[in-house]
């Protein structure tokens, strides 16, 4: 039973693979890629197949949870690196997203009005 | 012994009060730390895409991919890095639509003057600001266009305003609170003004990742006329050349990066499947020999046996 479930794992996990490596052009199998050497502290470098396979699954799924269309989820996981699909990996929540958004309320607006007005912040201008 | 108490709580109060007004007191950049006094500079073709609510990070990104030629519509770029759960846009999700659009993205110095070489260049720089504090932030992507060194002003393409006028210091400090992360965009084969050699290779590398080979090919070339004869310029070299399917043109770049380094191993794999690829099976076993002889790390050792078996399974006809 439990071999028949990570049997179906696997299977998911290679058709999402499969799916996920709908590349242009892709490295013939065996190949060591440059990362390796550009960086050879990085974890990035060694990362396994199956660790980055995880992390695309992984980053797929927060993307669409976070609204993004499912057509264009696999188009946006193409751009991403390895060692950026592992920085998203389970931190999408956490990163900085630059967007305006601002919530100002009572007493913080005077001390944001004040520091805008000495330069300190550019927080009130057109959005 | 309340007064001890008391005494304990000031005394632990005290540094923290240090520690905050360094904080504030350690505000060091300024326009004057640019290489130019007096000077300006401005890229004013740079087209503007005034943005929607909370889109400042696809209309940033547009602004600087189309001053780089490519032609991308602000709608594409919005499917590509808008993320409607946030807000806003991630960091990451900009480098990664500039490569699907075929350009490189670079991670500049995190100083004014780096801003100030790129616009020499014609390169405009997006740049991620916190126009908020740090307990109530508002992230900003905008994309510093002019630099005005002797009235210390930073010219931008910023939300909606086309043309914004903000003094030197405070775009400093927002930028600071913003971590100083900026970016260019670069056309295949473009340097950047003043190249960080690991930091450029890493962002060639990450094209390979993505599958353009074709670019990462024309980008170290381009790196190997600044760099001659560099190690990894030419792996990624050969590396493109192989993900292309031109193989008789990464054995050679192989072989020339074997003269300079006869001890790197990745380059005899990838020399042995360049070689494979071209039917030339024992020549191709006849590497990684050589290879196995001289390694001595495990990781690679499993890869070299790895590639061995390959290369003997397509030897037998499986293709």
């Amino acid at each position: 039973m439990a071999l028949q479930k990570a049997r179906g794992a696997l299977a998911r996990l290679v058709s999402v693979s499969i799916i996920c490596m709908g590349f242009a052009q892709v490295a013939p199998a065996g190949m060591i890629g440059t990362a390796h050497l550009v960086n050879e502290e990085s974890r990035a470098a060694s990362l396994s197949r199956i660790e980055i396979l995880l992390a695309r699954q992984d980053v797929s799924r927060q993307l669409e949870a976070f609204g993004v269309d499912q057509a264009l989820v696999v188009e946006r996981l193409n751009g991403l690196s390895h060692a950026e699909l592992m920085e998203l990996e389970g931190q999408i929540e956490s990163q900085v997203a630059g967007g305006d958004v601002v919530a100002i309320v009572g007493v913080v607006f005077i001390v944001l009005l004040i520091l805008e007005l000495v330069g300190v912040t550019d927080i009130f201008k057109s959005f | 012994m309340p007064g001890a108490i008391r005494v304990h709580r000031k005394s632990r109060l005290l540094p923290a009060l240090f520690v905050l007004l360094a904080g504030c007191a350690s505000i060091p950049p300024s326009v004057s730390e640019l290489p130019v006094r007096g000077g300006s500079i401005e890229l004013a073709d740079t087209p503007f895409y005034p943005q929607e609510r909370y889109q400042c990070g696809p209309a940033a990104l547009t602004t600087v991919l189309a001053q780089s030629g490519a032609t991308a519509s602000l709608d594409d770029i919005v499917d590509k890095v808008y993320l409607p759960g946030r807000q806003g846009s991630l960091q990451v999700e900009l480098l990664a639509a500039t490569r699907t659009e075929g350009r490189l993205p670079y991670v500049i110095d995190g100083r004014l003057t780096a801003i100030w070489r790129e616009l020499e260049m014609g390169r405009p720089v997006l740049v991620l600001q916190n126009l908020g504090v740090a307990a109530i932030p508002r992230w900003h992507y905008a994309v510093v266009v002019g630099i005005d060194a002797e009235r210390g002003e930073v010219f931008l393409r910023s939300g909606t305003d086309q043309r914004r006028v903000t003094p030197g210091d405070t775009f400093l400090r927002t930028w600071q609170r913003g971590d100083y992360w900026g970016i260019v965009v670069l056309s295949p084969g473009e340097l950047p003004a003043n190249p960080d050699r690991s930091r450029y290779f890493e962002a060639i590398a990450a094209l390979e990742q993505t599958g353009r080979a074709e670019e990462a090919a024309i980008a170290w070339q381009a790196a190997l006329e600044h760099w001659p004869n560099d190690g990894v310029a030419l792996l990624g070299l050969g590396n493109a050349r192989l993900v292309l399917g031109d193989y008789r043109a990464a054995e050679d770049v192989y072989r020339e990066l074997l003269d300079v380094d006869p001890g790197m191993v990745a380059a005899r794999n990838n020399l042995a499947l360049a070689l494979a690829e071209q039917g030339k099976f024992a020549a191709a076993l006849r590497q990684i020999d050589i290879a196995l002889s001289e390694n001595h790390d495990a990781a690679l050792e499993r890869e070299l046996r790895d590639t061995e078996a390959s290369i003997r399974r397509r030897e037998a006809g499986g293709g």
